[in-house]
């Protein structure tokens, strides 16, 4: 068996290639196989201290409520049980990850007051000697709900009158410095759409995806002899959750290590930090280890999956294919809590309106609060749902046209030197090259027009075309 | 709480071990036998990362409640290698790029030996339906797949009372993709 | 929690215990998912693995099969090759390892493919209980359930006549997957006349269930498509689906008549 190990392709952009790649296009091993395949990869349950306490959640069954009369009387008389955690054992109870680059506000406590705003939201902590135990005394609690009214659909949420989801916003948007949306405007679309050939408007909408690693989300908080905490978690994201942990304890960074980088599969869902900080408070108030792993339900039903996205592009289009003009307008659902939403709504409006140069764009993302679970990153976090709908796009413009959409994309492709609606200027574009190459491997012809054209230069748009 | 001695032959050794009623043969080989090859992945018997070989036959380990197989022989990841020599599925699995995270990596190996010790030269649909209860998130499957079918190759090529060879040192196909 | 597990060493000893109370347990498949939630109050497990439940004895022209055999050992058995694709479109290899004959009859639908087999096999259940063994057919031990403190000790199932077992089951996958239709039956037919049908479906109802409208539809009829496309309106009266994460009610009831036709037909899927 051999793995593919062409020779690199260097007759494209010759002109700015060095001819330096050693290791590139060769075979390397992976440093991590040995371990997988012997079975001594160390992913953080294989660690097994001593006197380990067992943390399982009880979480809201409700999607909106207020709640009281918490019993835990039937729970912390299971045999095992040694505490049960609520908010007020939580030193700094509000947080969001974000605010560790100064987005706030603070929105999302780490065990719920008196208000639960997904189906799933944590409510207390049980402690105890077994798994089983732990188990045993959740289903043990018993709480009243108040139901309030909830929203699910991120149209609903932001129109008048809907239900304030989340009230640490106050809104159900998230507010990007005084403004509703990230917003992109470039050149006039209206005008665009005045004197288009065509004018196409379609609507595209995602569902939630949730990642279902084989690994579930989960850490084991360890205390150490000199009095610091060690925690030992499968996060892709060790710096967010070691500084987010310690805001929310109230204690010096250096206080806590976090040992990680070994994830059994991440793609985005092990980024939010919702397992580490209640374990470490469950581990400095008993002075003993803490292992708190989700189950596959939890990972299912409460670990954040990609945002479900609700997205409207209106295109005018000349005869000819070219776009002149694009207005989109999207919708991210991010559920409950903001989380990485803001800065994957903003990653969204960046990417728009696609690899393509169009003169006329207008955008206006939302990041829409709604009770559902809590949406995070997942590959190509903020991007993904958006390429699914503008090459969704492309397609049936082409098809509407009775064009060849690889042809329609080579028209509008962006071209080094080409002013992005965002106003960055695109270089080191290959999107012409990628579809040619694309194409000649497929079988697809292009005409010699189509083939001739250049990401280092644009051809003379021309209505006589190919 | 009746507690019980459980006696196990773990990877041709003999052990012994207290087991609380509840626990399962996975619980017993990690947190008894601090045997940690085998994953905790779903507890439903659904995801195949806890597969190990009971009597040469690949089960859950996480729905085996641990009393009910007293005195049988489990094979375990950490049994593979002899001698810290990887046998021809390992190598394999590391020549064709056939794991990413690991996650599910003992679990398909475990699978992939029970299939090889009962069939020499399995076919393509053989070895997708051997895995058929193992997820990966990662890979796609291809590279697993291509990877068990070159350990067989592999070990019916092999001289018989050779050892196996090492990971790399087979030597590719030129051109092929595996 | 799980107070104690129990691996008696005969039937009489498995019955003793199931009358204080206690989980009967074949191979674990349906019984430690649940254990493993945590979800389970006080309660004892009783393991069947040790009863001496096992075997496979030809009968005549039937075969006995023990209650805790496996699928896997169902899967290769000689006398039972006719079932052999039916076994293999159950679950996982590992699973089928485990799983066993007496355990598939109480497992919760759209699962249990092996007791719409049974159904459609005209099986009979051996059963030991407080009130000593007694035998029933399965399509009664479907309707009734086995008394307090009964266990299955036994199915046997009547051998069908070359080329008369026909099984099919629909899925959203092509393995390891759960029924969205599942169809078995022993269809005899004389000079392709239909002479006499047994048809059970799983996944289009609480239970697996015998489709007898579909049944009188065909009896009489030749064995074809015109006759097939009949049943399978008619089989419209013996279900009663539900949605779940594999299929909605709606969109079984609209297939099963394309899978009954698969089945009886050899019908190759579209594609």
């Amino acid at each position: 068996m051999s793995y593919r190990a062409d020779p690199i392709d260097k007759t494209f952009f010759s002109a700015e290639r060095t001819d330096d790649l050693a290791v590139v296009g060769t075979v390397v091993q992976r440093s991590d196989a040995l371990g997988h395949v012997t079975g001594r990869t160390r992913f953080f349950e294989d660690l097994a201290p001593p006197d380990l306490l067992h943390l399982k959640m009880f979480r809201s069954q409700r999607h909106h409520a207020r709640f009281s009369n918490l019993d835990l009387a039937a729970a912390l008389a299971t045999p095992g049980v040694v505490r049960i955690l609520t908010a007020a054992d939580i030193p700094n109870n509000l947080y969001t990850p974000l605010k560790l680059i100064g987005v706030g506000p603070d929105d999302e406590p780490i065990l719920a007051e008196d208000t639960v705003r997904y189906l799933g939201d944590p409510i207390c902590a049980v402690l105890a000697e077994t798994e089983a135990a732990a188990y045993q005394a959740v289903g043990r609690i018993t709480v009243d709900y108040t139901d309030l009214p909830a929203v699910f659909d991120v149209e609903e949420a932001l129109a008048e009158g809907a239900p304030i989801v989340n009230e640490y916003h106050g809104r159900n948007y998230f507010s990007y410095e005084g403004h509703h949306c990230r917003r992109v405007r470039f050149g006039d679309v209206e005008q665009a759409f005045a004197e288009a050939d065509h004018v196409f408007e379609w609507r595209y909408q995602s569902a939630p995806i949730e990642h279902a690693p084989t690994e579930t989300t989960g850490c084991i908080v360890v205390p150490q002899p000199d009095g610091r905490l060690r925690i030992h978690s499968d996060t892709q994201a060790c710096f967010f959750t070691l500084d987010n942990t310690a805001l929310i304890l109230r204690t010096p960074f250096n206080k806590l290590r976090i040992v990680g980088g070994t994830v059994g599969g991440g793609f985005g869902g092990k980024v939010d930090v919702v397992v580490e900080p209640v374990a470490c408070v469950a581990s400095m108030l008993t002075d003993r280890p803490v292992k708190f792993v989700y189950s596959r339900y939890e990972e299912m039903q409460v670990s954040s999956p990609r945002a479900a996205e609700r997205i409207y592009i209106k295109d005018a289009v000349r005869a000819d294919g070219r776009i002149t003009g694009r207005k989109i307008t999207l919708y991210v659902d991010a559920g409950a809590y903001a989380r990485h939403s803001p800065y994957g709504t903003t990653k969204a409006a960046a990417h728009l309106p696609g690899p393509y140069t169009i003169p006329n764009v207008w955008v206006d993302a939302h990041c829409v609060f709604t009770n559902r679970t809590p949406s995070s990153a997942m590959r190509g976090f903020g991007v993904t749902i958006a390429d699914f709908a503008l090459e969704s796009q492309m397609d049936r413009i082409a098809r509407a046209l009775a064009m060849d959409p690889l042809r329609l994309r080579l028209i509008n492709a962006y071209r080094d030197g080409d002013l992005k609606a965002h106003r960055k200027v695109a270089e080191g574009t290959a999107l012409v090259e990628v579809i040619q190459k694309a194409a000649a491997m497929v079988g697809h012809e292009l005409p010699e027009a189509y083939r001739r054209m250049s990401s280092t230069s644009r051809e003379a748009t021309s209505r006589e075309g190919a | 709480m009746p507690a019980q001695i459980v006696s196990l032959v773990v990877n041709g050794r003999s052990q012994e071990f207290i087991a609380r009623p509840g626990s399962t043969l996975l619980g017993s080989l990690r947190d008894s036998l601090g045997l940690m090859a085998a994953k905790r992945g779903c507890a439903q018997g659904s995801c195949g990362t806890c597969t190990v070989l009971l009597d040469g036959a690949p089960v859950p380990s996480c729905l085996v409640a641990v009393e009910t197989v007293d005195g049988r022989s489990v094979r375990t990841l950490e049994g593979v290698a002899r001698d810290g020599r990887l046998d021809e599925v390992q190598s394999a699995f590391i020549d064709g790029f056939a794991t990413q995270c690991g996650f599910c990596t003992a679990g398909m190996i475990m699978v992939a030996e029970a299939l090889l010790d009962r069939d020499r030269d399995p076919s393509r649909a053989d070895v997708v339906e051997a895995i058929s209860g193992n997820v990966c998130r990662c890979t796609g499957y291809e590279p697993i797949v291509a990877a068990i079918l070159e350990a067989a190759r592999r070990r019916r090529d092999r001289a018989p009372g050779a050892a196996p060879a090492a990971a790399g040192a087979a030597p590719a196909a030129a051109g092929s993709t595996g | 929690m799980i107070t104690a597990v129990r691996v008696p060493a005969s039937v009489d000893a498995a019955v003793d215990l199931a009358a204080r109370g206690g989980w009967i347990m074949g191979g674990g498949t349906i019984v430690m998912p649940q254990v493993n939630t945590g979800a389970v109050g006080d309660i004892e497990l009783i393991s069947l693995r040790r009863a001496g439940l096992g075997g496979i004895q030809p009968d005549g022209g039937s075969v006995r099969i023990g209650a805790a055999t496996t699928l896997a050992e169902v899967g290769e058995h000689a006398e039972l090759g006719f079932l052999a694709a039916a076994v293999h479109a159950i679950a996982a290899p590992s699973i089928r390892n485990l799983a066993t004959v007496g355990g598939n009859l109480f497992a919760p639908q759209p699962y249990g493919d092996f007791a719409a087999c049974l159904l459609a096999l005209d099986a009979t259940v051996g059963i030991a209980g407080p009130a000593g063994p007694r035998q029933c057919p399965v399509d009664e031990l479907f309707r009734t359930g086995p008394a307090a403190g009964e266990l299955v000790t036994s199915v046997t199932v009547p051998l069908p006549p070359a080329g008369a077992w026909f099984f099919h089951k629909a899925m959203r996958r092509k393995l390891n997957s759960a029924a969205i239709v599942a169809v078995a039956a022993v269809v005899r037919t004389d000079g392709g006349v239909v002479t006499a049908a047994r048809i059970a479906l799983g996944g289009v109802a609480p239970r697996p269930v015998r489709a007898f409208a579909a049944e009188r539809s065909l009896t009489g009829r030749p064995l074809d498509r015109a006759a097939v496309a009949a049943a399978g309106q008619a089989a419209q009266a013996d279900i009663d689906p539900a949605d779940d994460a594999y299929a909605s009610a709606w969109y079984r009831r609209r297939v099963l008549p394309v899978h009954l036709r698969r089945a009886l037909l050899a019908d190759p899927p579209i594609g």
